[in-house]
């Protein structure tokens, strides 16, 4: 008898040795392990045995039973392994085709320039002030230090509506509006950045374009605090090593004015084409505020002084990515734009 | 401004300065010089005399020269195609290995249709020399020199006086005074610190004279008159016409060129009346002439009131500090000749100017300020030079009228206002070194402050600050210490606005569109067309460049839409772009957003792509009102129909309370036949902005289970959605929590005419948990509303 459970055993062990479909387990399940099965109709025979024989019998059933029950467990671990193989194998895909479509569009490189330079300024406790672009004669020039008549209306020929209103050449009205929003109290700090017009156009010159325009006032202002000012700005735009220079210039609301280099940082001021030999860069114009317009917009110019500083958008924007002709800012070219999605 | 090196070095010691310093400290000290040249550029050159000339055997032109270079060189064959080689010329020679021109043209031995040519006979043009100074017989031939030009010299360009170098300056605004050689010598001298050598003009002998002349108008404070007899119009020397070259001036004749060549060194613009020509001696500056005149080019101007006249005998002579009136002007048979020297003002001169469009080197030194007290210095420089050049016998002397205040102008300054504006700790006797050396006198009042004394060819100082620009200028920026201000803490940031604004651009170019910038001047057919938000008059203006860009416009609208027929007629497809910009009126200022789509939405590269369609361009216009937090029950939707620009049955315009404040849908097919369907949005984003926004205040989430149920609703076609939404939440009050729309149908099994709309409706009670009787009974009642309000039915 315990020959035939082995004979049993040994040919459920073939039996699930022989299977290749998850589907025959059960079967082979049931033939061998199912209360009608053969070997459990041997437990019948428990019965006619004496105590010993019985115990040894009954765990010799209860063994083959159990390890036919674990060699069945361990081939449905294979089936299904070989099954999950079979079906990832078919389900392999190109990974070469393109994503589904996440894809960001892109910021325009005039405000790339534009936030960024917030950015920096806002972190030196700068606010963000806004003007309108269609400006009076007296904030545009007058409040400035521009009376009519002045020379300098020449540099910068506007776009006039009428005697009073013409579309604003210059960021700095924002200036006159922020002094006399303050009623002579410092301290101001702001930028100002925007949309200009001019009468002028060609590659480096639009019709319209962007400046942005910054003002610190209070007690004890000075050159020095504008030269580092600009050191700052200058290391933080166009990198770490940056230095800047200034030279004597003239805008009539600054005095002294300063036409301000930045070393060239393609070559890193050993002289390239983009600083055409020269290792620096012209960036912007800055100055100490004209004690007139101080004086125009209601601050006490023996108690207050400041300094003021503009700076061309498209400019920087066109140093920065080498941008060759300005025109390309507002013609808005796809292939144009797009270039700038990482920015 | 041009300015002559060699003409320079004649006023201020420029011995062993080289160019490239001057250039660097002009520079620095606020005068840019934008570009360096030389007069001409030539190596190996000599002078040679032609011995002997034949005709070239294989050319009608050509000549075979022997020409003799002197003692160093001998006698060297050259071939030469000049009309006007003859025996015994003297010519100049560029030997073999000469480099010629700015273009570094190189003369090497060569054959010449057979014949050995070493070296080249040149004409002026081909050493440099602008055409325009030349006379048309200079430019076909080659230069003749004088007979007693020595043969064998090499130094060519100092014998022609071409050996010298021109600064081209950029003159800023309030340094107008050096826009006379006079005053950059006085700079150089300054800051090089050499010797400045103005010679005081000659005096001569002088008669009365019979002249009379004042000003009827402010616009002329000072009128002078020097009557000089006898003069004779001639070529003028070498030296002259070679300065005159320098500085960019053709020479005309000794009279002409005196007259250019004292604007030159003082400022200055004189004006020579014939004498002989005018009617009386008696010279008034009037503002109040109305008529034609005839000017010295030959052109009628109209002369109107508030134009600066020179009249003689009441009538108009001159259109003061632009041009003579021909009548009057001297010609070569001129002998006595009237000089005025006079100020007039800039501003009325820039405007006679700007209308009559005529402008001319005199009206362009009196439109940026001339030095008003030099009159009796330049009337007497041009004497001198009369007498000199052109043989001048009689001198009378001279007439003025003045209003102007003699008075230099004094500033009272300190050494510690200096300081601490520029962050600098200089000591008085620097200070006052600095400002002597540039020609400011000071006077010390205790050491500290002082009074400052400006020359009177620096019209630009005029306050305390000025002497600050000045030290620093001459000191050089360097000087300057980098200091971050000491100051009060100050918060930076965005404003609410500025920050709403940028969060909105980020969520469009990070949902996948474009920011554009484009013009806010735009032509006055564009400004009429897509304006739904703005009916405002526009601001129209006065001097545009081109009528493409002659009016301000009133939406961004049609600014886009020309974006994508830009880039369709440049074969870019699939089109995305937004805008945020400033839109201003007579009426209004306000910020607006536009964002325009054409084309595909890609899906998934080129695989799967989807047209743009309305539920793109509003799913755009959801997503901003979620990101700002406007609520639907803040705003009403429309449908707009009554526009001709917009499709009527797919484009909505978006209310605050009577307001439009948006428009969203598509483009008219009549208005996008070129460009195919096109999906716009227009908002009023400084409204958007501005509204405000509750504080987000968080609610409880509802402990107990929610019950969902499904419903399948025939309506018909043209009932909204939303309209049923709204039904089934009024109906069903505070148990519904949610309705959404999870299927629209239409076409076959449905009737003609309606649609089935399936929604899923969520119940959840906040305070107890739902049993099926709740749930009934608010279906019903929904049932019962949405039967009312839209007659829907349940699908059977």
């Amino acid at each position: 008898m315990k020959e035939k459970l082995q004979e049993i055993h040994s040919k459920a062990l073939n039996d699930i040795e022989s299977i290749n479909h998850l589907e025959e387990l059960q079967n082979i399940r049931n033939i061998y392990l199912s209360k009608k099965s053969e070997l459990m109709s041997y437990m019948s025979h428990m019965r006619n045995l004496s105590g010993e024989e019985r115990v040894a019998f009954g765990q010799l059933i209860n063994s083959i039973k159990e390890d036919i029950s674990n060699k069945l467990e361990e081939k449905k671990k294979i089936l299904e392994e070989a099954k999950l193989q079979e079906k990832l194998n078919s389900e392999i895909i190109d990974f070469t085709l393109p994503g589904k479509s996440y894809s960001r569009g892109s910021k325009h490189p005039f405000n790339i320039i534009v936030d960024e330079v917030s950015q920096i300024f806002i972190g030196m406790g700068y606010q963000i002030a806004e003007g309108p672009e269609v400006e009076t004669d007296e904030f545009n020039f007058e409040l400035l230090n521009v009376p009519k008549g002045h020379p300098a209306r020449d540099m910068q020929d506007s776009f006039f509506i009428d005697e009073t209103n013409l579309m604003r050449s210059q960021t700095s009205p924002v200036q006159a509006h922020v002094m006399l929003s303050k009623h002579g109290v410092g301290p101001i700090k702001i930028i100002s950045p925007g949309k200009v017009y001019r009468r002028d156009d060609d590659a480096t010159h639009s019709h319209q374009f962007g400046q942005i325009e910054g003002l610190v006032i209070d007690k004890n202002i000075n050159m020095g605090n504008l030269l580092s000012t600009l050191e700052l700005f200058a290391k933080s735009m166009f990198g770490e090593k940056r230095e800047v220079r200034m030279r004597s210039s003239y805008f009539p609301f600054t005095e002294p004015s300063v036409e301000v280099d930045i070393s060239c940082f393609e070559c890193g001021g050993k002289g390239c084409s983009l600083c055409k030999g020269t290792g620096w860069i012209e960036i912007l114009g800055a100055g100490m505020v004209h004690p007139n317009v101080l004086k125009m917009c209601g601050f006490d110019v023996n108690e207050y002084q400041g300094f003021a500083f503009g700076v061309g958008v498209e400019r920087v924007a066109m140093l920065k990515y080498g941008i060759d002709d300005i025109r390309k800012f507002y013609a808005n070219d796809k292939r144009f734009n797009k270039q700038f999605n990482k920015e | 401004m041009l300015a002559s090196y060699k003409l320079l070095s004649k006023f201020v010691d420029l011995t062993g300065i080289t160019p490239e310093e001057i250039e660097h400290k002009l520079t620095f000290a606020g005068l840019e010089v934008e570009g360096v040249e030389r007069l001409a550029y030539a190596s190996n050159l000599v002078i040679g005399q032609i011995l002997k000339v034949e005709n070239h055997p294989d050319s009608d032109h050509l000549h075979i020269l022997q020409v003799d270079e002197g003692e160093k060189y001998g006698v060297e064959q050259i071939v030469c195609g000049a009309p006007n080689v003859r025996v015994g010329l003297k010519v100049i020679v560029a030997r073999p290995g000469a480099v010629l021109s700015k273009d570094k043209f190189t003369i090497s031995k060569s054959t010449i249709r057979g014949v050995e040519s070493n070296g080249m006979c040149c004409a002026l043009n081909e050493l440099g020399v602008d055409k325009t100074f030349l006379r048309e017989e200079q430019i076909k031939g080659i230069e003749e020199l004088p007979t007693d030009a020595v043969v064998g010299n090499e130094n060519v360009l100092e014998y022609l006086g071409l050996d010298d170098v021109i600064f081209d300056i950029n003159v800023l605004a309030n340094r107008s005074d050096i826009l006379a050689i006079y005053s950059l010598a006085k700079e150089l001298s300054a800051l090089f610190d050499r010797k400045l050598n103005i010679p005081e003009p000659k005096k001569f002998s002088e008669v009365p004279s019979l002249i009379t002349c004042s000003s009827a108008t402010e616009d002329c404070p000072q009128f002078s008159i020097k009557v000089v007899k006898d003069v004779v119009t001639k070529e003028s020397p070498l030296w002259l016409k070679n300065f005159l070259m320098a500085q960019g001036i053709r020479s005309i004749n000794n009279i002409v060129d005196i007259g250019n060549y004292v604007m030159i060194l003082t400022g200055q613009p004189i004006h020579m009346y014939d004498l002989d020509k005018l009617e009386s001696n008696n010279f008034v500056v009037k503002n109040d002439f109305e008529g034609e005149v005839v000017c010295l080019d030959e052109k009628t101007y109209k002369i109107e009131k508030g134009d600066l006249v020179v009249t003689n005998n009441d009538k108009p002579v001159c259109l003061a500090g632009t041009m003579g009136l021909l009548e009057v002007a001297v010609d070569s048979n001129t002998k006595n000749i009237a000089i005025e020297s006079a100020n007039f003002k800039g501003s009325t001169v820039r405007r006679t100017s700007t209308r009559t469009g005529l402008s001319s080197d005199s009206s362009a030194h009196f439109l940026k300020g001339i030095n008003p007290k030099q009159d009796r210095f330049v009337l007497d420089l041009t004497t001198e030079l009369l007498v000199e050049l052109a043989d001048a016998k009689v001198v009378e002397e001279t007439v003025r009228y003045s209003v102007i205040n003699e008075e230099p102008t004094k500033i009272e300054c300190s050494v510690s206002y200096i300081n601490k504006r520029l962050g600098t700790d200089f000591d008085y006797d620097y200070i006052t070194t600095i400002l002597n050396r540039l020609f400011i006198d000071t006077i010390d009042v205790d050491h500290d402050n002082f009074i400052a004394i400006a020359p009177a060819h620096r019209i630009d100082l005029q306050c305390n600050a000025d002497l600050s620009e000045e030290i620093i200028r001459y000191v050089g920026f360097g000087a300057i210490k980098s200091q971050l201000p000491l100051m009060v803490t100050t918060v930076g940031g965005y404003t609410s606005f500025q920050e709403k604004r940028f969060r909105i651009r980020n969520l469009l170019i990070d949902s996948g569109l474009n920011e554009a910038l484009t013009y806010t001047l735009v032509s006055p057919t564009e400004n009429e067309q897509f304006v739904l938000l703005n009916n405002d008059e526009p601001y129209v203006i006065f001097n545009p460049m081109t009528i493409d860009h002659s009016v301000v416009r009133r939406g961004l609208v049609k600014s886009l839409l020309n974006i994508v027929e830009y880039n369709l007629s440049h074969q870019q497809e699939d089109l995305a772009f937004f805008e945020v910009s400033d839109v201003i009126t007579k009426g209004s200022n306000y910020q607006e957003l536009c964002v325009v789509l054409n084309g595909n939405k890609t899906v998934q590269g080129k695989l799967r792509v989807e047209p743009y369609d309305f539920y793109d361009i509003h799913g755009i216009l959801e997503a901003i009102l979620s990101q700002l937090g406007i609520e639907k029950n803040r705003y009403k939707e429309e449908r707009l129909l009554d526009s001709k620009f917009y499709h009527p049955g797919r484009t909505t315009k978006i209310l605050f309370g009577k307001n439009v404040v948006g428009v969203c849908g598509q483009i008219h097919p009549n208005y996008s036949k070129d460009i195919g369907e096109t999906y716009v949005l227009e908002l009023n984003l400084t409204a958007l902005l501005e509204l405000r926004v509750p504080q987000t205040k968080m609610a409880q989430i509802s402990k107990y289970p929610s019950v969902k149920r499904d419903l399948a609703l025939v309506v018909k076609k043209d009932v909204l959605v939303d309209d049923i939404i709204r039904c089934v939440k009024k109906a069903g009050r505070s148990i519904v929590k949610n309705v959404e729309i999870f299927d629209v149908y239409q076409g076959e099994h449905m009737t003609e005419g309606y649609k089935s709309v399936a929604i899923k409706i969520t119940f959840q009670d906040d305070s107890k948990t739902l049993v099926e009787k709740d749930i009934t009974e608010s279906l019903d009642s929904i049932m019962n509303e949405l039967y009312k309000v839209t007659k829907a039915e349940l699908r059977k």
